[in-house]
Formats: C-alpha cells, structure tokens, sequence
C-alpha cells in the first residue's frame, strides 16, 4: 500500500523556516493578540487620533468594543515586548494581520505579517540593510542585495521602503535580477520607544514589517493570495 | 499628488532634466511616483505624498523645493521667501470670528474683474493635472492651491454685505454646496457665513452652491483661512465630503501661508480677470516669528543612518536646504522653515540627511549572532503538534477569520458574508471537508484528514485552538470514535505528554491550546526545523476527475512500482494519478490493484475517452503476461 503523508501548509512552511533563519542571529520569536487594544495598535505607535496618518491602514473595528480593533499589523507586539523586556532586544513576529479593504489576487483581508526589532545602543539603518540581506539570502539561496527608498510610516523617523533584488543563478527565474518592493521598514520612532519604557536617549533600534503571504507566493510561485485561505488540499498537498 | 513637469519647469527657468531623471531621482531622494504619464506637451507625476509631508508639499514649490536639494539646483524664485504685507487694507469687509476651528482669517476686496473662460496657460496648467478649468476667478484661486498648497475661496461680493461672520453650524442647519448635493450640519461644523448669519460655505471644504461666481459677477471677495486639522478631519469625515482643500488642511498646512496665499491669488485675478484692488483685512495675528529648532550631532546622525558623514556633509546638505543653522564643533542647531513642521526632532533631521545625501550609501551590517534569549512555548509545541499529525496523514488548512454569522460583530464589515468573527475552528473545519471529499480520488486520499491552528473570538476574548477534522470521500460522517481520530487524539497526548480531550461531535473536534500549553514543560531549544521544501505551485483543474479502478494478478517478486510505471505510460498525460489501493499474495502470485484518475485541464472528460484509454491499457498489461481480473 502507498503511504500517505500529511502536508504543513505553505504558510507554516515559511514561518518555520523564517524563525530558524532568525534564531541564527538571536531574533526572539514574539507574539501578540489578533483583536488588540486601539492604543497598541495605533496611539502608541505614534500614530495619533483623528490624524491622517490613520488611514494609511483600512481598520476593522469591532462592536460594543470600541477600544479595539482587528490589529493591523504585528508592529503592536513591538511596544507589548519592549514594555515588558529590557534592550538589548531582538525580536520577529510573525502573526495574522487584517485590513479592511477589498480582496483580489494579491491583497487579502487577513494575511500574516513578519515584523521584526532590533534596539540596543547603536543599532542603525546598516544593520537593518545587513539582515535583511542575511535573512533573504538564507530564504531564497543566493546572494540578495537590498535597497532602501525614502518613505514614511508614523512608528519610524526615518522610515524607508525595502526593494531587493535577487542575483544568485539558483534564485527563482522569475525573479531573478529584478528589484522588487518588499517591505516598510525603519529607525523606530523615539515617541515609540518612549511610549514602551525605553530611553530614546540610550537606545535605538530599527523595526521592519512585510508580509508572510507575499514570501510564500513568490517563493512557491503561487499567484493569488487567497488560495492560502480557501482549506483546499488541492493547493495544501502540492507543498 | 498629480505635478506637472512644465509647472514645475518654471521654477528652474526650464532648466530641470527630463521627467524620466525626476522620477529617479525622487523616488530615491523624496517619494514614490506612482504613474508618470504624458499630457499632451507635458509629463504629468502622480506623486505619493505620505502625511508626514504634506503640510508643505502638497504644492508644485513644496515638490519645486525639494527637488532643487536633491538636484543642488537652486530655485529661480522662491514665493515663499519673502513675508508678504497686505496692503492696502479696507474697512469695507468686516471679519468675526466666532469659531475656534479657524486659526486664520484673511480677505481681499476686489472691484470690477470680468468673469471670463481663462487664459490658455492656465486652462492648460489646470487641466493637464486633472482639474476641470471653470472661469478664470475659480481657476485662479484653484491654481494658487495647486501652486503654494495653500486653499481659497471666492465669493460674489453682494453675498457679504459688509464682512463675513464664521461661526459654527447649528444642529440639523443644511447647505447646497458646490458638487450639487445638500449638507446637513452639527455644531461641531463650522461655517462661512454673511454678517447676518446666511450660511455661505462649509469651512474648509466645500464652496456653496449660491455664493460663488457667475458670469454676472463683478465684485469678488477672496477670502483665505486656516482650519484646525482634527476639526476639518472629522468635519470631511461626517460629511463624507473630503476636498483638496481638505485634505491640505487636516495635514495642517501652517497658518503662516494664509498671507502668501491670499496676496498670490489677488494678483492672479488681477492678472487674469482684470478690476482693481480695493484692500485687504484680516484678523489679528499673533506673533508668528517664534523659531522653531532642532539640535542634533553628528555622531547621532552618523549611527542612526549607518554611513561616515563629516560636518561638512552635513552643511552642505543645510545650505541646499538654504536652512538657518548653527553650528558649534559637531553639534548642529537648525531652524525649521515656517512651514515645515514636519522637522521637530533629531530624527527628522537626520532622515532629511539621509535621504538628499542617498541610502544606496548605506553599508550593510550583519548584526553578530548572538544566542536566543528565549524559546516561544507556544511555537515549539504547535510545531510538534503538526509534527504529529502530518505523521499521521493529516494535512494543514488555514481558513478565514470571519463568518457570515456568530458572538462578536464586526462593526465596519467589508461584506454581508463576512460580518462576524470565528467563535470555534469547528465550522470552518465542516465545510473544508465537505469541499475536499470530492477531490479524494485526485489528491489520491482514502479519507480526508486535516487540521488548523487558529485563533477565535467570544466575548471573553481571543483563543488559540486546535482543531482535527476526518472524513470518507462518499460523504459519510466519521464518528467522535473514528479510527482516524482517536489514533491522532492519543498520539497528540503521547507526544505532549499531557492528555489532550477533543470538544465536537461526529469527527470534527476542537481543543483549547491555551489550556494545554501552560501545562506543558518549559524548553530551551526547538528542534532542528524540518528541510525547507522546494515546491512550486501548479494550478489545479477546475473540470472533474475520472477515476477507474484495474486489478492484476502478476509473479510474486514484481514491484508494484514497475506496474505503476507501465500504467501511468500507456494512460497518458490526462491520467494525473495512479494509486495502488489493494495487494495481497497467494498461491505464489500477487495481486494488485490501482485506481487511476484522469483529468483535463481544458474540459470535462467523457466517460467514452476514458474507457479507450483503458481499453489500451489492459491490452498492454495482458501483452505482459499479466492476468487483468
């Protein structure tokens, strides 16, 4: 008789082996909840009420809870670790995030999130290029260069957006050669480390956010997003 | 933010490089550019001004001045450089001022303009950033908008007989405005008004239908203000009305613009409609002059950006800037321009540092390993967990957060279906396998076994569960005592050490992790993480699948695998799978028997087609010597 074999799900999969990479270098596995408190989601991460840099995430809001929210990103589980754990800090959260908006191949309301931190006392934007380019060369195989391009997101001052680009002859032929967005990222705002218990005046830190769905498809190929979603064993069998 | 490279060119006596150089350089000097697209003679950039910019470059000179820094090109004439003076003034508009949501108030009066289309140039300006050109008093004043970032608006002057009152709204008080619908207001709202309280327009936002102007306009009155930010915000948002205007506003554009606003629009609509200046008025204005400074060195600015500046780095960048500054050893003190009170500390310096001087310099650093600190609990065992059940065929599903009906609601739900959040795993688990159990035979299953970690939500709050899941392909319901089951149920218990009880029914199940982990020993390590795989996805066939079964006595010794080789040959590629179902030996001889699949990408397979695929291959298998039974 043929032996059958259960599957992990691609999203597993990625998360598993996104943890062992960052062990390597001491990044904490941290975590949050789902439905978090408004001032995590947003208050304490710098992004003030009835400011226009609230819209910059479409927001589930839940009834009869007016203090909380579907969080909208893992960045919250920065300030709930940096609260309760004294710097030198290295952390990832890897975790499910929601966004009010509407659905299609490559945007989901709900998708997984891959945050990371890193504060001591001289941490800068060079350590944050350096890890990435670990993290991504030890993901995808091969050597990855990163970019960054001036943008911004209120929890980082200054913030960037992360392009990389994958040189290796084993990287993926898709991808191969071509600069692709992947991530916000930043030096962590001090309003946050402050807002957290630690001493912008000591510490710094940088703080990175992409996602885990995105990771998944273009390493597996997949081509819409919702197709990790669906508990299909047509697509979870194939992984 | 739509810009247009011959605006912007006027800045620079037509002396910039072309639109493709732009958007290079301010994608990595500045900001994203979303499209950049010829209009007629012209290039027009969507630029993506971000919030912490837009108080000041929601403007062409806003995106005029930050590329004549990254350009080290200076700027031909800076209308913001010199501080205007309104004169002369008039006591023919009186100004009140009733509401705190106005920081700012000024007006012009001007007599005998001509209401006529505009000129071309300014038609031109206007319409190639997307706007419609109305007459040349509204597109004055909207060109000064797009121009300085600075809102304005112009009234029919008989509509304010003697001055304008701003006052708040009363409750249920309702407008016409300009885009031809009627608002209705609270007293949070606050309005433009004549003296004698007849509501004009919406402060901030929207012109009003009835006080604008018409071709029969000859006296305007131009009145420029500033709006607190939250007000207007929240304002917008009630009214489900946001406006260019708007939008500069809740980005809190500097109350210092009014005057340069107001003196840029009464000299266009002189320039363009004609009549004469009678004089300004405005409100009483606190003394702006206070400085605004940041202090930082540059040691800070060197290990926040990663990179090796000198001091004269760092100047050459302020002087592009054209900032004020002082500068003692390597300590700076700097001088935010009025308008941009985007810089308040250390940190926003230094990324206006780091992005005119380039993060392609940026060196990566690989931080030094060091070991972990700590090992998530929760991780380590729902590893194992799915270490245990994969081992036992079961397969992992992810499914959706949100259900058309359960405990907690969402109060802002995208879709009618999507409206509430999971309370158990256990629905979301029933419905997978009745989705699956139809596809058995392709994914080459006897049952369906699967599994998901997740999160739900009740009223107490969130819950990490797990949830296991079996059924057989004809539909049939496994029970609680399934097989399948009980075996997962104790070898979970055996590989936690603990034992795991299942809430359901039939052979869908669930179980609280966050009342089994905490009981659960502490670990310092994971185990080593399984081999990453290296799969690629390949879409599966929508059309349904064909399955045939054919049994076989063949030698004792044969290989199954040698079978199922010569099987999937003869089938061809619209067989996608061939399971041995069934072996066993007697009389010196084995029996085996396989089920084959056959499924088309492009259409629904007819029995037909299938039935003379199988008709070759029992002929292959007999020329074998091989007996079909």
């Amino acid at each position: 008789m043929e032996k059958e074999k259960g599957h992990r799900h691609p999203l597993s999969q990625i998360m598993t082996e996104v943890n062992a990479i960052f062990s390597e270098l001491g990044f904490v596995f941290a975590e949050g909840p789902e439905m978090e408190e408004i001032r995590y989601n947003f208050d304490l991460l710098n992004v003030p009420k009835d400011h226009p840099s609230r819209d910059m995430q479409d927001t589930f809001y839940i009834e009869n809870k007016p203090d909380h929210v579907l969080r909208t990103h893992t960045s919250p589980v920065q300030v709930r670790y940096m609260e309760s754990h004294e710097p030198p800090i290295r952390i990832i959260v890897p975790g499910k995030v929601f966004r009010n908006e509407a659905t299609d191949a490559t945007h989901e309301a709900q998708f997984y999130q891959l945050e990371g931190l890193m504060v001591d006392k001289d941490v800068s934007l060079g350590h944050l290029k350096g890890t990435l380019e670990y993290f991504f060369s030890r993901f995808f195989g091969g050597k990855t260069e990163v970019r960054l391009r001036p943008s911004f997101f209120p929890f980082v001052e200054p913030g960037v957006e992360v392009d990389m680009r994958l040189t290796g002859d084993d990287a993926p032929e898709k991808l191969r050669g071509r600069w692709i967005e992947i991530m916000g990222a930043g030096m962590v705002h001090p309003n946050v480390l402050r807002a957290a218990g630690v001493d912008p005046d000591v510490y710094q830190g940088f703080a990175f956010g992409m996602g885990m769905d995105r990771l998944a498809m273009m390493k597996y190929g997949v081509d819409d997003v919702r197709l990790f979603y669906t508990g299909d064993l047509r697509v979870v069998n194939q992984f | 933010m739509k810009v247009s490279y011959n605006w912007l060119n006027r800045y620079f006596h037509g002396q910039l490089p072309t639109a493709e150089v732009l958007v290079e350089k301010l994608t990595f000097h500045a900001w994203e550019i979303e499209e950049a697209e010829k209009v007629g003679s012209d290039t027009v950039l969507d630029v993506k001004v971000l919030p912490d910019k837009s108080m000041w470059a929601l403007s062409h000179r806003g995106i005029a001045k930050d590329l004549s820094v990254i350009l080290n090109l200076p700027l031909k004439d800076d209308p913001l450089a010199i501080k205007p003076v309104l004169e002369p003034k008039t006591d023919k508009i009186v100004i009140k001022i009733e509401s705190p949501n106005c920081r700012r108030f000024a007006a012009a009066l001007i007599r005998g303009v001509k209401v006529a289309p505009s000129p071309d140039w300014l038609k031109t300006a206007l319409e190639a950033i997307g706007q419609r050109s109305i007459n040349n008093i509204v597109d004055a004043s909207n060109y000064v908008m797009f121009d300085l970032g600075q809102p304005s608006h112009a009234f029919d002057a008989k509509n304010l007989p003697g001055g304008i009152l701003v006052r708040p709204a009363k409750d249920g008080e309702k407008l016409a405005a300009l885009d031809e619908n009627e608002y209705t207001f609270t007293k949070d709202d606050t309005l433009i008004s004549s003296l004698d309280g007849r509501a004009l327009s919406i402060a901030g936002i929207k012109g009003g239908k009835n006080s604008g102007i018409t071709d029969a306009t000859t006296d305007i009155v131009v009145e420029v203000a500033n709006w607190d930010p939250v007000s207007t915000r929240k304002g917008a948002q009630r009214l489900k009305l946001r406006s260019d205007a708007s939008a500069r506003y809740e980005n809190g554009i500097v109350p210092e613009m009014v005057p340069f606003g107001i003196q840029a629009v009464v000299k266009l609509v002189l320039k363009v409609a004609g009549g004469e200046l009678v004089g300004y008025t405005e409100t009483d204005v606190a003394d702006d002059t206070k400085n605004r400074t940041v202090s930082l060195d540059l040691s800070k600015i060197n290990s926040v950006l990663g990179v090796d500046l000198a001091t004269s780095d760092v100047t050459d960048i302020f002087d592009r800037f054209g900032w004020k500054y002082e500068m003692d050893g390597e300590n700076f003190t700097v001088i935010s321009p009025f308008e941009r009170t985007d810089l308040a500390i250390a940190e926003d310096v230094i990324e206006e540092i780091g992005r005119v001087y380039g993060y392609e310099h940026v060196m990566a650093v690989t931080p030094e390993p060091e070991p972990l600190k700590e090992v998530n609990q929760r991780f380590y065992y729902t590893e194992s967990i799915r270490e245990t059940l994969t081992g036992l065929d079961f397969s992992e599903i992810y499914t959706s957060s949100f259900r058309e009906y359960d405990e907690v609601k969402l109060a802002n739900a995208f879709a009618a279906d999507k409206g509430y959040l999971r309370s158990t795993l256990r629905s979301n688990m029933t419905e997978a396998l009745q989705k699956n159990a139809p596809n058995a035979d392709v994914l080459g299953l006897r049952q369906i076994k699967l599994f998901e970690i997740g999160t739900v939500f009740s009223e107490e709050g969130e819950r990490s569960m797990l949830c296991l899941g079996a059924q057989s392909p004809s539909g049939y319901k496994a029970k609680t005592d399934d097989p399948a089951i009980s075996e997962a149920v104790s070898a979970l218990s055996e590989a936690l050490g603990v034992a795991v009880v299942l809430q359901g029914d039939n052979a869908v199940c669930e179980v609280d992790l966050g009342a089994i982990l905490p009981k659960l020993p502490p670990v310092q390590t994971y185990q080593p993480a399984p081999t990453p795989i290296d799969a690629t996805y390949q879409p599966y066939s929508v059309y349904p699948a064909v399955s045939r079964d054919i049994a076989m006595w063949v030698p004792a010794g044969t290989a199954s695998s040698d079978i199922t080789a010569l099987l999937k040959e003869k089938a061809g590629p619209l067989c996608v799978r061939a399971t041995l179902f069934d072996q066993f030996e007697k009389d010196g001889r084995v029996s085996y028997a396989f089920r084959l699949v056959f499924q088309s990408k492009e259409k629904t397979l007819e029995g037909g087609a299938v039935d003379a695929i199988m008709d070759g291959i029992y002929q292959a298998v007999r020329e074998r010597g091989y007996e079909v039974r």
